[in-house]
């Protein structure tokens, strides 16, 4: 056996010592240092600013595009009120209600609640870290990108009257049945967004998780990580049923396989489970990420450390897992048996523990503190008074009888809008002024605050207080019109009034935000006298995010460790200079964060925008059934992302360490396990299983739910194919392992060789997959269409699987990949081991299960 | 000043690979009860099977998951130490006090998702039928 | 006692049931102030909303107090005792108020909640009613206990102190049934039947609406839920159970011809005439009927008249065609034919 090759390892002092770090920076080395890292992290001046990727830009324009989005849904909802002002208005006709309804819930969701979480996070999360950027800037641009489109997209339909109006939860058969193409718009548009909402949400828990500053250990991280990672991993897990389901919808929807149609063997009621099993976790994925930046303001306003901060760990863990057993709350007056209906109504109740605990350690940090009530801390006071009721709402409608009553009634557009104000958008905009001058290096007004706060506050109660009562009164959700008769008229007006007001307060904010502020001055490093990193920000702007990535002893650094921004600014710690002008940033161990090497990082490209373009094509045409051109937009899709990651990913550095300060030298490149991208992958995975773990629960559901599956005399897949499908694509994938031990011990041509062999083996496979169900009619019955689908899924990843072969061979064969810089065939063994899984799974679904149930 | 690849405290408090996910054991343990509650309560009611096996499956899984949780609880109790050292909030830059912390916040999972289990089983006692 | 509006109403003399149900209910509809209040969860008059109108009541007050409590703790922290309070006093108010007391209270509250579900989900006394979802309007069924079926449209009929069946089916698309007054909704669903039962406590008219989303038409689909006493109820279902009054004045019956003329019996079934279609609600007796076009319109000739000039400005998508072709003098006539047909 050959001795595998390896890189070296880290070498030097580890933690750096008092004496080490109080040793002062040589005046030249300071400003070589600074010179350097202005050169690598400069950001593109002119219109080609446009093609930046550093998240300070990307976050901005993320933020802001979330904003906006919100802002034109609210104006929907202004509309909406104007037609329920009155009985029997006809300001808007039942139609355009109707769309409006349902995207004024889609894009408060899908373009501004989920995306706004991001684009914090984009923004906030390594200055947080003290990082110099997100892992994969380019990933955040294209995810951007792919929003923007997706988003005018899908806001877009209503100017042509063409937009969805099935509701946001697109209920078949009143969706699937829709003979216009709002629900394709919907289907197409939003997966585009949940897509890219799943890439932020891989970049920002591998940003969490190995983009650290060296010290900063788990029980160290400041809290708004830990919720980083519980909110990642809950889009991880919530969206993919999503994307399942609008797979099935979109199959129903164009090639009309009957998944919900129950004269063929479908089940509406399966779009509702999965549908739910995203919804639910999704209003905390809302949730938390706006109490995560409570966390980070209250212990700032107390001038103390969180109490309790293993406290808020435990109830961010256990409302992230204790959110995915509470959907069926949405489902409760579907008929499902009462044994079931209660075990999501004690769950539902189970979670407002954990969420009373992290409400009540914000109130024992402000005990054991000294308050200042600044202008954030009057908005996180008002979203406390908000969400408080809101959640005690929900309470009530945890109780399945009570819930019976109000379901689907204006008591629940109160109870939601009371958990979304409080827990969301009175977060958000307590953010957007304790960050404004982290972001804008400028404040906001003072004055205009409190106005802006008085209003859409005492709006929000007007509006949505007397909705409490409008329920109990019997006006069901979704209607476009009342009867004179109901005595609903003078609650709807009073809230039509209420619904100006706030938008009278968004007005006075907006104007805020957007005034000219260029006679302010220089403000202050960090106005608010905050303890963590993120106010070590440098003013005026610099877009190196750090001038040197600190280490970190301390929850709260800027209060307890002495002199650590003068020492940053010296470039005292790591990374303080760019020799080779490139953008890198440290990459470090999960839990303790030791330091383990230096990764470079991709800078300003226009090649992320085109990418996204033609993924938008590839999402975009299908909606007008137009294929041919869909088809080639997502190739060229592909051939962008393989030209970005051969140009800038994984290329053999100059030299295999660097020198990284404090006497500390770590190597230039790594594979494996310790990499970002590998466990990016290993993440993006996970989500990926999910969302087939939710086809395969699919076919399990329709045999629970239907006597007739499968279908007595009904035509299975065709067993030979299906154990050969299984065989090849085993074969594949031991092929690939193989490929990368061989190649790790220096036997390139043998890898080149089981590359081969691997995509072979996987194109037969996938054919094997095909040949095994290509007799079934799918429009025939949901037995057939649920095989195919399983099928469909099994071949598109076995396809993604040979281009990362292919990828591997091509980069070996151009010396991008070599027996020690094989860190892309690592990651691509990573991804086969979840293909062979797939497959042993697809297989056994397709060809044993159905005998075994019959 | 030591070496980046000589561990001091190595023996007493390994750096755990998999202690990130250790914490969430207790909700999965919650999890995973839920799910196969919630499963053999549609499984039963869909297909019109009695009743009573499934309160005992439901009854000997339930008793199996709060040992479960009990067992992870008390060693997460164990791991965090308190009593010995009266400090619990596990600020320091020490493998120590991460060990510490970690201990805790699964002492405190293991809690709540010990109130999941007892909630959730709550319907099996009070409910007759599946109608 | 629950069987004998099934048997014995079938013999009884129909017009004189009829005036006297029609008296009946207008005296019910001005006591009930114009319809103010008759679909709402406050005024209950069903044993299943009574008791979820108390469990609400509850809650409401508990919410207030705790709402209340939390607030003034806010105040109190931060403005009326900004000192700074010991680290164990905080730890101590994580622990209390976080964790033992609301595990103690919601537990509490399931255990008072969860066994409620059951009441209406019980099975009926006797009469079971089908009911299926149209867009938008509504198949109404009563199914005897011999497994007759007697078909109406857009208005529910109950007696009073009994419980009755509800199977809950759906045509297209979902829909959800609901009787605020009465009971909680359940769901209608394609290719699911769903089951409530209710038992209304009070005679009177309520208003039922669909509760979910169902197409453009949604906030237009309606209905009207008529609890009467066993005996007169018994004596209504007779009658229904009949066929349709031949039209008795020259105008009605000049209406029913155009009736015939219009091909109006493709889609709706008058019993007892060649109108026998199964596309829209039956009109055997829609004269009879509270109100009309599924509970938007009142019932009078003119309602009548105007709804079938006017379907599409009524009712966005309604599957039936606009008649604004049909001259003053036969729309007259129609409506008045079918106003009469009680």
């Amino acid at each position: 056996m050959t001795e595998k090759l390896h890189m070296p390892a880290p070498e030097g002092p580890y933690p750096p010592t008092e004496e080490m770090l109080s040793v002062p920076v040589p005046h030249e080395e300071q400003e070589r240092g600074k010179a350097e890292l202005r050169a690598a992290w400069k950001t593109p001046t002119g219109w080609r600013y446009w093609s930046a990727v550093n998240n300070t830009e990307v976050g901005v324009w993320y933020t802001l595009t979330a904003f906006g989005f919100m802002l034109l849904a609210g104006l929907l909802a202004l509309a909406m009120r104007v037609q329920l002002a009155f009985p029997g208005m006809e300001f808007l006709d039942a139609d355009r209600f109707n769309q409006f309804f349902t995207m004024h819930g889609s894009a408060m969701m899908f373009l501004f609640a989920v995306p706004m979480f991001e684009a914090i996070s984009i923004l906030l999360l390594p200055a947080f870290v003290g990082s110099r950027d997100m892992p994969f800037p380019r990933l955040s641009a294209y995810g951007y990108w792919c929003f923007l489109i997706g988003g005018i997209f899908v806001m877009g339909s209503l100017l042509f009257d063409a937009g969805p109006k099935a509701g946001w939860f697109m209920y078949p058969p009143l969706a699937t049945k829709d003979e216009g193409i709002g629900p394709d718009v919907w289907l197409l548009g939003l997966s585009f967004i949940e897509v890219a909402s799943i890439a932020a949400a891989v970049e920002l828990i591998v940003g969490a998780l190995k983009c650290r500053p060296p010290g900063m250990r788990v029980n160290l991280m400041p809290l708004y990580a830990w919720y980083v990672l519980v909110v990642g991993g809950m889009i991880l897990f919530a969206f993919p049923p999503l994307i399942a389901g609008d797979f099935l919808f979109e199959l129903e929807r164009s090639f009309d396989w009957p998944f919900f149609d129950p004269t063929r063997g479908g089940d509406p009621m399966l779009w509702q489970h999965l549908f739910w099993i995203f919804g639910h976790p999704e209003v905390y994925i809302v949730f938390l990420p706006s109490i995560a930046v409570a966390a980070m303001i209250v212990p700032t306003v107390a001038q103390r450390p969180m109490v309790g901060y293993s406290w808020i760990v435990l109830s961010a863990v256990g409302t992230g897992f204790l959110s995915f057993g509470l959907w069926v709350h949405h489902m409760f007056t579907t008929g499902l048996p009462q044994i079931s209906l209660g075990f999501f109504s004690a769950a539902s109740e189970a979670v407002v523990i954990p969420t009373g605990i992290q409400l009540f350690a914000f109130v024992a940090t402000l005990m054991v503190g000294r308050v200042k009530m600044s202008l954030p801390m009057l908005w996180i006071a008002g979203a406390l008074a908000i969400f408080v009721a809101g959640g005690l709402t929900g309470v009530m409608l945890a109780i399945v009888p009570f819930n019976w009553q109000v379901h689907d009634t204006y008591f629940i557009v109160a109870h939601l809008h009371y958990t979304i104000f409080g827990g969301m958008v009175f977060p958000v905009i307590a953010g957007v002024y304790y960050f404004y001058p982290f972001f804008a290096k400028k404040l906001l007004s003072e004055r205009l605050g409190r106005w802006s706060f008085w209003l859409i506050f005492s709006g929000f109660n007007i509006t949505f207080l007397p909705m409490h009562m409008t329920g109990l009164q019997g006006m069901p959700r979704r209607v476009f019109t009342y009867p004179e008769d109901s005595g609903w008229a003078l609650l709807n007006l009073v809230s039509t009034v209420g619904a100006f007001i706030i938008a009278a307060g968004f007005a006075v904010f907006l104007y805020d935000l957007l005034r000219s502020k260029k006679h302010q001055g220089q403000i202050p490093r960090n106005p608010w006298g905050a303890g963590t990193l993120e106010f070590s920000h440098d003013v005026p702007e610099e877009s190196w995010g750090v001038r040197s990535i600190p280490y970190i002893r301390s929850r709260y650094p800027l209060w307890q460790q002495d002199k650590i921004v003068e020492r940053m600014d010296a470039g005292r710690f790591y990374l303080p200079d760019a020799p080779d002008h490139q953008r890198e940033t440290i990459v470090t161990s999960v839990i303790d964060a030791k330091p383990l090497y230096v990764q470079p990082i991709t800078g300003p490209a226009w090649i992320c925008m085109l990418a996204a373009v033609f993924t938008g094509g590839a999402f975009i045409f299908p909606t007008f059934h137009i294929y041919t051109p869909a088809i080639v937009c997502a190739a060229f899709a592909i051939v962008c992302v393989c030209y970005w990651l051969w140009t800038a990913t994984a290329r053999p550095p100059r030299s295999n360490m660097r020198d990284a300060g404090l006497g500390l030298r770590l190597p230039t490149y790594a594979s494996g396990p310790n990499t970002v991208g590998w466990w990016a992958m290993w993440i993006t995975m996970l989500g990926d299983s999910t969302a087939f773990a939710s086809l395969v629960f699919g076919f399990f559901f329709y045999w629970t739910a239907r006597p007739d599956f499968p279908p007595a005399g009904a035509e299975h897949a065709i067993g030979l194919w299906v154990a050969l499908a299984a065989l090849l694509l085993v074969v594949s994938w031991a092929a690939t392992l193989t490929a990368r031990e061989v190649n790790h011990r220096g036997h390139v041509n043998a890898a080149r060789l089981a590359l081969c062999v691997a995509i072979a083996a996987a194109l037969g496979g996938a054919g094997a997959a095909y040949l095994a169900v290509a007799d079934l009619d799918p429009t025939s019955h949901v037995y057939p269409a649920i095989l195919w689908a399983l099928m469909v899924w099994l071949v598109v990843h076995v396809g993604a699987g040979v281009i990362m072969q292919g990828y591997c061979l091509a980069g070996s064969l151009a010396g991008k990949l070599t027996p020690l810089y094989d860190a892309d065939l690592h990651n691509v063994a990573l991804f086969w081991h979840f293909i062979g899984l797939k497959a042993l799974v697809t297989a056994a679904v397709l060809g044993l299960v159905p005998g075994w149930l019959t | 000043m030591t070496d980046i690849n000589k561990h001091e405290e190595q023996k007493r408090f390994r750096a755990e690979a998999t202690s990130l996910w250790k914490i969430t054991f207790g909700p999965l343990v919650w999890a995973v009860h839920f799910v196969a509650t919630y499963g053999l309560t549609a499984l039963t009611c869909a297909k019109g099977w009695p009743l009573d096996p499934l309160r005992i499956g439901v009854g000997v899984g339930t008793v199996l998951a709060l040992a479960g949780i009990l067992w992870l609880g008390w060693g997460a109790w164990a791991q965090w130490d308190t009593l010995r050292d009266r400090e619990w909030e596990n600020d320091a830059p020490t493998d120590e006090d991460r060990h510490q912390f970690l201990g805790h916040a699964a002492f405190l999972l293991s809690i709540i998702s010990f109130i999941g289990v007892v909630y959730v089983a709550l319907p099996i006692l009070l409910f007759g039928s599946c109608q | 006692m629950q069987n004998i509006w099934l048997s014995d109403g079938m013999g009884q003399g129909r017009r004189q049931h009829n005036w006297k149900s029609h008296a009946a209910l207008t005296g019910i509809l001005l006591l009930a102030g114009c319809g103010s209040g008759r679909q709402s969860v406050l005024n209950p008059a069903g044993d299943d909303a009574l008791m979820l109108f108390d469990l609400a009541r509850v809650m409401f007050i508990g919410a207030l107090i705790l709402w209340l409590l939390v607030a003034a703790l806010f105040i109190y922290v931060t403005r009326i005792a900004p000192r700074e309070f010991s680290r164990c006093s905080a730890e101590r108010l994580i622990v209390g108020g976080g964790v033992i007391f609301p595990v103690l209270l919601l537990g509490a509250l399931l255990i008072y909640s969860l066994p409620l579900m059951s009441s209406q989900r019980e099975a009926d006394d006797g009469l079971e009613v089908q009911i299926t979802a149209e867009q938008w309007w509504w198949r109404v069924n009563y199914v005897l206990p011999n497994g007759d079926t007697i078909t109406s449209a857009n208005e529910l009929r109950l007696p009073v102190g009994a419980r009755t069946g509800l199977r809950l089916n759906a045509h297209r698309v979902i829909h959800s049934f609901w009787v605020p007054a009465l009971g909680g909704k359940t769901d209608m669903i394609p290719g699911r039947e769903t089951f409530m039962s209710l038992k209304p406590e009070t005679p009177g008219i309520y208003r039922g609406q669909c509760a979910e989303f169902c197409g453009a038409s949604h906030a237009l689909m309606a209905f009207e839920v008529v609890a009467m006493e066993p005996e007169a109820f018994a004596a209504w279902l007779a009658a229904e159970a009949a066929d349709a009054v031949p039209p008795q004045t020259p105008l009605a019956r000049k209406g029913a011809g155009v009736f015939a003329r219009e091909g109006c019996g493709g889609c709706h079934t008058v019993r007892g005439t060649d109108a026998q279609g199964q596309v829209g609600p039956d009109l055997t007796h829609v004269g009879s009927r509270v109100s009309l076009g599924a509970g938007i319109l009142p019932d009078g000739v003119e309602d009548f008249a105007n709804w079938i000039a006017h379907t599409e400005d009524l009712k966005p998508e309604v599957a039936m065609p606009t008649y604004d072709y049909l001259s003053d003098g036969d729309l007259t006539a129609l409506a008045t034919y079918l106003e009469g047909l009680e």
